[in-house]
């Protein structure tokens, strides 16, 4: 955990309110499309609920690297661990007190937990990062949805008694937890420095979201609503592609890769 | 739709804990003297880690006692106190190691930078910190304040999840325990965070300047547990 | 439960813990994980280039979390799902769980180096595959053992948490303990060898770590190798310490017998506490008198 980048806004390519968009909505439109499939069709579409967990990642990821490139003070990972402790309790209540309209009451929960922690940190702590109550609660959210997805792709479906069986009771909640939070803040936290680019950062995001599919269709093995195999190599498809893809950029920014040699000389680094 | 008011009017003690034990973990987080990257180097006074890491893993190993001792006794105060007690123990042993290293593997003796006397033992510290730096290792006050800070912690976690568990529902105690837990590790979370970005990631202890600066962080946790307190309560006590 | 195997368990555990805790300190080391890893990131930038891993996996606590969760996850489904025996189910989960740490290991280093273009540091491939494969075996140590801690806290204790959430608790508690004691060592003294040992580090030497090593270019295996001889096995100590100490308080002195055997085990843990306090300051007294001062004690007064 070292020091965060310090000072300014990040270079972007891709609009963050484009990202807030694909967030939300493949977010919330995947967790409902497996729902309903997997009760019309069958359990192997439990694995589109994990899709929109991996868009709710990689809008995750895109958000801490707006925040955190300010400097927060302390690790990259910090915020990280903030914004699944704020999605785990804003999901669970959700599911609770929602039934079927669970995941809307879901996100809007974690959405406000999520901004009344931002305003906290500018108002009362006086952190002084102006994008901190817009970034608070996108990360809240996207932590939220991505609990979400990943426990419908474990289930079959967010019916709280399901998710209450199958994932909170056996502990599973805790490897959404940390793979999840671990997919939103690890992506520029890995690619932290000088010269980071957004593409690079968020194909990184799809990896780790990949990840975190694979281990919930690892999983879903336990649950009869939910098809484990489908999940498992959609998830390797998947993290194949986006791996591959984060080669070319690495490849792409990086000074030079050398299968093996000396340090650059005096006359190289002038 | 859930009766809310009827669930919050017979919970209320527990809301009420729970945003206690929040605070507690807010205010104990000022307590652990954490150095950040500097310290990891013996630039810095305190242990060379992040503060919400090394509150997280003594307040988590308070819980995990806590959790076993839940399941042998009723007592509130015994639960909150194994608690605690699991959450020092962590959190000295971490510190008695790491005071090894500091003093046989780096070679460096404990001082503080920011006192130039020692408020426990009276012994004077700007001579022992090494040029360069902010001082290294953990004086006793820094030793008997990251002690302190265990112990707090431990005992809000351990307040949250006693709390979680007393609310009047109808599940099942494998369910119950499950979402108590995870409830739990989540508000730990959230209340390690926010007095990290209050202290901006280092203090030496309570001697520290910044220490002065605790209301703030415990403010800000007060309205942040009581929201999650009013979720997880309705949460479980609406099943 | 009679309270020998109760002892017992205690003791296996505190013994795989100590295991977990040194693999867990070694992994850190070769991938220069955590705090240290700031100095490793930051050398580059003062126009010192190296071949060291550069793995920036989130600081330790949160990415040994990832790895025994999963590993927990995948152990508890094997024996939920396929009845599968337990050590074959441990293995297995900790297998899955170091092949994902592995992943994170390789694009932590690739995506930080990536990002030194300007510095002209190199990506070296050769170090991604020889260091990756150590971190994985050093991984899948610490997630075998802290598994298999877990599991014997729910089947054999009855803890009431599931074993899931147990490894990833335990895994936060032990990054939080690697990254504490044996990281110090490798930071505070193997990547500044070249300063005196014993004068502290100023902070004007920031970013010139130590790059060549016995033979060739030192790489993470070679801090692996030093810090094995004390920063590793202290941590493992101070896990299995951990483990063993607030496991022993409940287990001696059993609250389901009596509330008042309850508060004799907050007496004993009160007091290893003192314990504790009483000796970090003899070593603390016994370092300043062997030690000494850095400035005249009277230079300070007459300024003052």
């Amino acid at each position: 955990m070292s020091a965060g980048g310090s000072g300014g806004s990040a270079g972007e390519a891709i609009p963050q309110n484009k990202l807030i968009v694909f967030g939300v909505v493949g977010g919330l439109v995947a967790v409902y499309l497996s729902y309903f499939l997997v009760s019309i069709a069958g359990s192997a579409f439990a694995f589109i609920g994990a899709l929109g967990a991996i868009c709710a990642i990689v809008w995750g990821c895109s958000a801490v690297r707006r925040v955190a490139s300010y400097g927060l003070g302390t690790g990259v990972p910090s915020i990280g661990m903030l914004a699944l402790g704020m999605g785990v309790v804003a999901t669970m209540f959700g599911l609770a007190v929602g039934g079927i309209a669970g995941p809307v009451i879901s996100l809007i929960t974690a959405a406000i937990i999520g901004l009344v922690i931002g305003v906290l940190a500018n108002k009362v702590l006086g952190m002084g990062i102006p994008i901190m109550e817009k970034s608070m609660t996108e990360i809240a959210s996207a932590g939220s949805l991505a609990i979400l997805g990943l426990s419908v792709t474990m289930t079959g479906t967010f019916m709280f008694d399901e998710v209450l069986t199958y994932v909170v009771a056996t502990g599973y909640i805790a490897v959404i937890y940390i793979t999840a939070g671990l997919a939103i803040l690890h992506p520029f936290n890995a690619n932290l420095g000088s010269d980071e680019t957004q593409d690079r950062t968020l194909v990184t995001g799809f990896e780790k979201g990949a990840i975190a599919m694979l281990i919930a269709g690892i999983v879903a093995a336990v649950s009869n609503g939910a098809a484990s195999t489908p999940t498992i190599l959609i998830g390797l498809f998947i993290w194949y592609t986006a791996f591959t893809k984060y080669r070319e950029l690495v490849a792409r920014d990086a000074y030079d890769v050398v299968g093996t040699g000396l340090l650059p000389t005096e006359e190289e680094l002038e | 739709m859930i009766d809310i008011v009827g669930i919050l009017t017979a919970n209320v003690l527990c809301v009420v804990l729970i945003t206690l034990g929040g605070m507690l973990i807010s205010w104990s987080v000022h307590f652990v003297p954490v150095g950040g990257a500097p310290a990891a180097m013996a630039q810095a006074t305190g242990i060379g880690t992040g503060t919400v890491q090394l509150a997280a893993g003594a307040g988590l190993t308070g819980l995990v006692t806590a959790g076993a001792m839940m399941n042998m006794t009723d007592s509130m105060a015994l639960v909150v106190a194994s608690g605690a007690v699991g959450a020092m123990i962590m959190i000295g042993v971490t510190m008695i190691v790491g005071t090894w290293v500091y003093v046989y593997g780096v070679g460096v003796p404990p001082a503080s930078a920011k006192v130039d006397y020692d408020p426990i033992t009276k012994d004077r510290q700007d001579i022992y910190v090494s040029q360069g730096t902010e001082g290294h290792g953990l004086p006793t006050v820094s030793f008997v304040s990251g002690i302190i800070g265990g112990a707090l912690g431990g005992l809000g976690g351990a307040l949250i999840y006693y709390s979680l568990m007393s609310v009047s529902t109808g599940l099942t105690a494998t369910n119950l325990v499950g979402l108590a837990s995870i409830f739990a590790v989540g508000i730990f979370f959230v209340n390690a965070v926010i007095p990290s970005y209050n202290i901006g990631g280092t203090i030496e202890g309570f001697h520290d300047p910044k220490f002065k600066k605790w209301p703030k962080a415990v403010q800000a946790s007060f309205v942040a547990t009581l929201l999650c307190a009013l979720a997880s309560v309705l949460t479980i006590g609406g099943l | 439960m009679e309270p020998l195997i109760g002892m017992g368990v205690l003791a296996l555990m505190g013994a795989a813990a100590t295991v977990a805790g040194a693999s867990e300190d070694l992994e850190s080391d070769v991938g220069s994980q955590s705090n240290p890893n700031s100095q490793v990131q930051l050398a580059p930038q003062m126009m010192y280039p190296h071949r060291i891993y550069n793995k920036a996996i989130s600081g330790e606590p949160p990415s040994n979390a990832l790895m025994c969760a999963i590993g927990g996850a995948v152990t508890s489904v094997l024996m939920t799902a396929f009845s599968m025996s337990i050590l074959f189910a441990i293995s297995i989960g900790a297998l899955v769980a170091a092949v994902v740490h592995g992943s994170y290991c390789v694009t932590a280093y690739m995506g930080r180096t990536a990002s030194q273009k300007r510095y002209k540091q190199p990506i070296y491939l050769d170090i991604i595959r020889s260091h990756v494969p150590v971190m994985i075996g050093y991984s899948f140590i610490t997630t075998f053992c802290i598994i298999a801690i877990a599991y014997m806290m729910t089947a054999i204790l009855d803890h009431p948490f599931p074993l899931t959430l147990l490894a990833f608790i335990w895994g936060i508690t032990i990054g939080a303990i690697g990254s504490s004691t044996g990281d110090v060592h490798y930071g505070a003294e193997r990547e500044f060898q070249n300063v005196e040992f014993g004068s502290g580090l100023n902070a004007a030497n920031s970013g010139n770590i130590v790059r060549r090593a016995e033979s060739g270019l030192r790489n993470g295996i070679d801090n692996s190798w030093f810090c094995a001889k004390f920063g590793g096995p202290v941590t493992g100590i101070a896990f299995g310490m951990t483990v063993f100490l607030s496991g022993w308080v409940t287990t001696v002195f059993d609250a389901s017998i009596s509330t008042a055997v309850g508060w004799m085990s907050v007496v004993a843990g009160v007091g290893i506490i003192l314990l504790l306090i009483l000796w970090n300051r003899r070593i603390e007294v016994s370092a300043r008198n062997a030690y000494g001062p850095y400035k005249e004690e009277d230079d300070e007064e007459v300024a003052a």
